[in-house]
């Protein structure tokens, strides 16, 4: 096997296993051997993390196996950052990401913002209770390919319309794609209130995010 | 701080009889014993309890109290059951709760069709074949009468397909003497000698009376046989409410205490301690369609009642659930047999029989088999009551995290969430989406496709040749006598 491809499994594998500490070593070792950042991230911590999301998804693996293996990523991602920031790689896509105003849930959404990061996603997390204004600037400051709100509550569910509402008086609607999800979010109401897409769980968040920006 | 001692877990238990309440049975019992008396057909039963101080009057043998008393001290309070291959894998004894299915149902439904027919020779060797590869199965007894052999012959191929379809320790039911002396020729062959067979038995012979008070000629030969070879046996006599037994279930109880007390005093005048399973079947028999009812209330209310008894008495004891009157493995087969399962592990039953039986124990669905097994998975679980410690307080984590913001991705989630909650086998928790995407499948289809799974791959050890052997030796023997 070549040299270049088996570290990178290796990192992909060790990724998948949730081994932090060796996944940081091998895209050091990575570096050092003169591979490329981009190489690296892609070839190594994103492919190891779409197995993840794969197998998840699948009902093969469980939630914690999924975060232990993201926690394995952000080792990686500590070593690479700095360089990446250097060499400006293209991200995945920039993604705002908050749970709607009045609803202080945010569980599943950080779960789904954890999947998009191993996904390869930049995102920009604006966390609870966010008003339709505040994300409105979130789009106009950060220029995001996506946007995703989430909410738990049916009576905190109307304040998805609002911010897509408010994005179109601000003339914004259409520089961004909407994704909604959350317990008693369905396609239906998706489709009722303007956005452009709905997710169950966070696997599937991260394959729509994939098609929508693709 | 130096180590300091830990807080103990309360595991849960029931006691359904007050200490009085135990007395009032109890001496109502061994007044039934005294002045009522037993109808003894069998010959050498009625010699040994005469000449044990037992007298007969108005065609009736009247056992003493002193008789009764002089019996439950003698019998061992505890029975080490093997498997197959000489472990030890089920020890009756106090506190210990061990499942298996029931014997002998006409019927079973078919797992490729769905149709209920009648049951055959492989029928037993695949459902001894399906327990032995379920986890929370312990032992194993003959789930179908076989249609397809001659009659007699019924209860040796049903031992012998419970032997070659699993290792798990079995109970196994016989019609008579000459059918014990056959299955205890093929038991030596696979414990390697009577001396191997009585150190580690793999097997336990269940016999019954008649309720009421109708000890049979069949059913006291076996017992006799079992005490004179060492074989742990047990008597059970099933006083159904309005049926076997009065309607009222404590008289019931006193009725079958009784007659169980009596099994246990022939066996013990044959051979002091003999391993004696004590025990009783308190179904109701239902008025209005005179069906025994096996999902009935009654049951696991006198099952944990006859626990009650036995503990009293320092004895292992028999029970039953995970069974139904339903003809479906529907939700009445979920409930009768949850509430039963539970109430046994409540009540620290230690054998607990007819897991898998349908339609009033008429019939045996190896996709009930398969729910069970996943109740009792369940149940288990609850029984292992809320663990009080550092690790498990997790204090710091409560301390560490974000208000809202929950747990799931705290290091204390990470490390710990693998024994730190229950996770089914069988019960379905997918997403919604997910759920129709592989087929809508409700529980009796999954447990289906579960059993067909676990016979299709699961594999068991072979008897050694020497037994199958022996086996060929009997079945040609009784192909003999027929001719």
């Amino acid at each position: 096997m070549h040299p270049k491809s088996n570290i990178l499994e290796q990192i992909a594998s060790n990724l998948y296993s949730g081994e932090d500490k060796v996944v940081a070593d091998l895209v050091q070792q990575s570096l050092d051997q003169g591979m490329s950042p981009a190489e690296i991230l892609n070839g190594g911590l994103i492919a190891g993390m779409d197995e993840v999301g794969k197998d998840f998804k699948a009902g093969d693996l469980f939630v914690p196996e999924v975060l232990i293996a993201a926690r394995a990523m952000h080792a990686g991602m500590n070593v690479l950052r700095p360089l990446l920031a250097e060499s400006d790689v293209p991200s995945a896509g920039k993604y705002v990401i908050g749970t709607v105003q009045g609803d202080l849930h945010d569980i599943g959404k950080n779960l789904v913002k954890m999947m998009l990061e191993g996904a390869g996603f930049e995102t920009v997390d604006l966390g609870t209770d966010v008003r339709p204004d505040d994300f409105v600037a979130a789009v106009r400051e950060h220029q995001p390919q996506l946007l995703g709100m989430s909410a738990l509550l049916t009576t905190t569910m109307p304040g998805m319309k609002a911010t897509i509402e408010a994005l179109q008086e601000a003339g914004l609607r259409d520089e961004v794609k909407i994704m909604v999800g959350g317990a008693p979010v369905t396609t239906a109401f998706a489709e009722q209130i303007g956005a452009d897409a709905y997710a169950p769980d966070a696997a599937t968040a991260v394959d729509v995010a994939r098609s929508l920006t693709a | 701080m130096t180590v300091q001692i830990p807080v103990e877990t309360l595991h849960p238990t029931i006691q359904m009889l007050s200490d009085e309440q135990i007395q009032a049975i109890h001496h109502t019992s061994l007044d039934i014993l005294s002045r009522t008396g037993i109808v003894m057909k069998n010959e050498v039963g009625r010699e040994l309890l005469l000449d044990a101080g037992a007298w007969e009057s108005e065609g009736r043998i009247k056992l003493p109290p002193h008789l009764v008393m002089g019996a439950i001290a003698s019998a061992p309070s505890r029975i080490p059951l093997f498997n197959r291959l000489g472990e030890l894998t089920m020890p009756l004894e106090a506190g210990k709760v061990f499942f298996g299915p029931g014997s002998d149902c006409p019927f079973t439904i078919d797992l490729e069709t769905g149709q209920r027919r009648q049951a055959t020779a492989e029928d037993g060797r695949r459902s001894a074949n399906l327990c032995d590869g379920l986890d929370q199965i312990d032992f194993i007894m003959s789930m179908g009468t076989p249609s397809d052999v001659p009659p007699l012959d019924h209860y040796l191929h049903s031992f012998i397909n419970m032997i070659r379809g699993s290792v798990k320790p079995n109970v196994y039911t016989a019609n008579n003497r000459e059918d014990m002396e056959d299955m205890y020729r093929i038991a030596c062959a696979v414990a390697g000698g009577e001396t191997e067979l009585r150190e580690k038995p793999f097997l336990l012979h269940y016999a019954e009376p008649i309720s009421p008070l109708l000890f049979n000629e069949e059913s006291v030969d076996k017992l006799l046989f079992c005490a004179e070879k060492g074989i742990p046996v047990t008597y059970l006599p099933s006083p159904n409410t309005g049926g076997g037994g009065p309607i009222t279930l404590a008289g019931a109880l006193a009725l079958g205490n009784a007659e169980c007390l009596a099994g246990l005093v022939l066996s013990q005048l044959v051979r002091p301690g003999t391993p004696f399973l004590y025990g009783m079947n308190t179904a109701a028999l239902d008025m209005k369609s005179a069906i025994v009812s096996y999902g009935s209330p009654e049951w696991p209310l006198g099952m944990a009642a006859c626990t009650d008894l036995a503990r009293c008495y320092d004895l292992p004891v028999w029970g039953t659930a995970g069974a139904t009157d339903s003809k479906l493995v529907d939700a009445q087969a979920g409930i009768e047999a949850t509430v039963s399962v539970m109430a046994a592990f409540l009540c620290r039953c230690n054998l607990v029989h007819d897991v898998g039986y349908i339609e009033y124990g008429t019939t045996s669905s190896m996709e009930m088999l398969v729910v069970a097994d996943e109740i009792i998975r369940e149940v288990r679980y609850v029984m292992g009551g809320v663990e009080v410690s550092q690790r498990t307080l997790a204090r710091e984590a409560i301390h560490r995290a974000r208000p809202g913001g929950g747990f799931l991705a705290d290091d204390h989630t990470l490390d710990n969430w693998k024994w730190a909650q229950w996770r089914p086998a069988l019960i379905d928790r997918l997403r919604y989406d997910n759920w129709v995407e592989k087929g809508c499948q409700d529980m009796t289809t999954r447990a289906n496709e579960r059993a067909r799974q676990i016979l299709a791959e699961h594999e068991v050890p072979p008897l050694p040749e020497a037994t199958e052997e022996v086996i060929a030796e009997v079945l040609r023997e009784r192909e003999a006598i027929r001719e």
